[in-house]
């Protein structure tokens, strides 16, 4: 049987199977030499399981002959080393975790695993989920497909580049301010952040618990939706996810969009943004007025408010939430400590990595009794005064579209980013966190041989029209196919 | 302004250490952070209620009842150091 294209996506490989053109086993056999070949380079994946991928195809092959029937059923796949995978390390890309084995799935992994997919291994992220660059992993920094000299975005950035390079046709990521749109947005995939609740967080390392939330990363609207139709629903194991029912995602693909109206909020061509960025967001815009929407201008003024807000509520989370790991129980713990508080201080320390620690400190600070009503309590007021605008706008027009990222991928080791300028880089996607909106990014043509994202935010628990405008637009534009030249890519 | 002995307190209470090497910056970076967050004085929120839930709902409770989600040789493992059933740490009463 002759082998898929690398850039294939879950679609086409499903009907492949199905046709027994090619069989799960030989997906996965291709997509591990890829990743051999590659990700010396790329850094995308850091934990990979050949032995158990292959005996997981065989079942699925096994399974397929038999009779079952799955759209997902023997389709290759990575997890961002954020969920917990049993039996397989899960580090979070940080050294506290280098040696954490869970011996439980993450609700995410485990229903993946159950509609069929078959999972390669991990991938690299930003540690814990806190960067926009990748660059703060324990385990390096990862490189954009597109120009290895840049970032591939973050957190979800090993997601993201492995998607881009072809070595598997999805990934699994998590969005606490924009880990997947931003990273989706500079990678040139698409990449969708489910509503708050939507899909259960029980078994993916928290960062920010209110927040924080997994979604599919993938080539089209068509793949995001057929993962989620799996990944999503009630979990009693996470109090947190939404008891309601899960529509067929890809059931409405097809819709007309003719007559949607689309808010543009003017805060988001701003300032921030590069001008080329706007160039091709604009472009994309018109490219869903011509399909039939009706493009509105609409205001978000608290947009750039959403930053203070969103940098005092997830580090606080975030230092409650990173408190567990003491050196006691499991993570990383110091050599010959002298005593206990000095094995509390040195693990953490040696443990964690720059960035956390700094958002620990400021998250410790403004949880302090001091400080609480001035920065917590303050942003969580402000949080749900972005919350309403977002839902008085969402009254008015069906979706907001505006760009994923004010910018292109940047350089790698770029010093002259101060901090406050690498959290601009969410300046565009935390208001759907903050209000806990679902919201999805989708390749929308190149600056400078680089990859723009268009993003569309919805209303709660509207997966399902964002997905049927991103896939009417991937049906007018082909940018989502277009893919890196990554022949001749050696270290 | 912060200044470096209010870093050094809260880099305490989060059971962190800061070297001396490292303090400016790391004082620098705080006072960056907490000058970001100013914006937030200056909106009026006498009449808001905090938001801790974009759900807004009360977290639902499971039945009490005994249930084993992970088995405890599995969770043991990952122990820096155990001895039986039990997980050892410095000697803590002399």
């Amino acid at each position: 049987m002759a082998s898929p294209e690398p850039f294939e996506t879950i679609s086409s490989l499903a009907r492949q199977l199905d046709d027994r053109r090619v069989s799960s086993r030989e997906l996965v056999e291709d997509s591990i030499v890829r990743i051999e070949r590659l990700n010396p380079v790329l850094n995308a994946v850091i934990s990979l399981d050949k032995l158990g991928a292959v005996a997981a195809a065989d079942q699925a092959d096994k399974a397929r002959a038999h009779g079952a029937v799955s759209p997902l059923l023997g389709v290759p796949m990575l997890h961002k080393d954020i969920f917990c995978t049993r039996g397989i390390r899960t580090s979070c890309a940080s050294k506290m975790l280098e040696d954490f084995v869970p011996p439980y799935d993450a609700t995410v992994v485990r229903k993946l695993h159950d509609a069929g997919m078959i999972s390669l291994g991990k991938c690299n992220m930003d540690e814990f989920a806190m960067g926009s660059s990748n660059e703060t992993s324990f385990f390096g920094a990862v490189k954009n497909p597109w120009d290895v000299n840049r970032v591939p975005g973050g957190s979800s950035g090993g997601s993201a580049a492995a998607v881009a390079a072809g070595l598997a046709s999805l990934a699994t990521g998590t969005d606490t301010g924009g880990s997947i749109r931003q990273p989706a947005a500079l990678c040139g995939i698409t990449g969708l952040k489910p509503s708050y609740g939507r899909v259960s967080r029980y078994g993916m390392i928290a960062f920010a618990s209110s927040m924080d939330q997994a979604g599919p990363m993938a080539r089209t609207a068509e793949d995001c939706a057929l993962v989620l139709n799996a990944m999503a629903g009630h979990d009693p194991l996470d109090s947190t996810c939404a008891d309601i029912g899960v529509p067929d995602y890809s059931a409405g693909l097809e819709q007309s969009i003719q007559g949607l109206r689309i808010g543009i909020p003017k805060e988001f061509f701003s300032s921030h943004l590069k001008d080329g960025v706007a160039a091709r967001v604009n472009a994309a815009i018109k490219e869903l007025e011509s399909a039939g929407a009706v493009i509105v201008d609409i205001s978000l003024p608290s947009t750039d408010l959403g930053i203070s807000t969103y940098y005092v509520i997830a580090p606080a989370e975030a230092s409650a939430n990173l408190s567990r790991y003491d050196g006691v129980r499991y993570g990383y713990r110091c050599d010959s400590p002298s005593d206990l508080q000095d094995l509390y201080l040195r693990s953490r320390t040696e443990g964690f990595g720059e960035e956390v620690k700094r958002r620990i400190l400021i998250g410790t600070f403004t949880l302090s009794a001091a400080s609480y009503d001035q920065y917590f309590m303050k942003a969580q007021q402000v949080r749900r005064l972005i919350a309403e605008e977002y839902q008085s706008v969402l009254k008015d027009v069906d979706v907001i579209a505006g760009p994923s990222a004010p910018n292109t991928a940047f350089v790698l080791n770029d010093n002259s980013k101060s901090i406050t300028d690498m959290y601009m880089e969410d300046v565009f996607t935390i208001g759907a966190n903050l209000a806990g909106l679902p919201a999805i990014s989708v390749p929308a043509g190149f600056v400078d041989g680089l990859p723009v994202g268009m993003q569309l935010i919805g209303p709660l628990f509207g997966e399902a029209q964002l997905l049927n405008i991103a896939h009417q637009f991937q049906r007018r534009t082909d940018w989502h196919s277009l893919t890196p030249n990554l022949e001749g890519l050696t270290r | 302004m912060t200044d470096a002995a209010t870093v050094r307190e809260v880099a305490a209470l989060a059971r962190l250490t800061i070297s001396d090497q490292d303090i400016e910056n790391a004082t620098t970076e705080f006072n960056q952070a907490l000058a970001l967050f100013d914006a937030l004085g200056t909106v009026d929120t006498a009449e808001v209620a905090p938001m801790i839930n974009p759900l807004n709902t009360a977290q639902r409770l499971r039945t009490d009842c005994i249930d084993t989600l992970v088995d405890r040789t599995g969770l043991m493992q990952n122990a820096p150091a155990i001895e039986e059933d039990y997980f050892l740490v410095p000697r803590v009463v002399d």
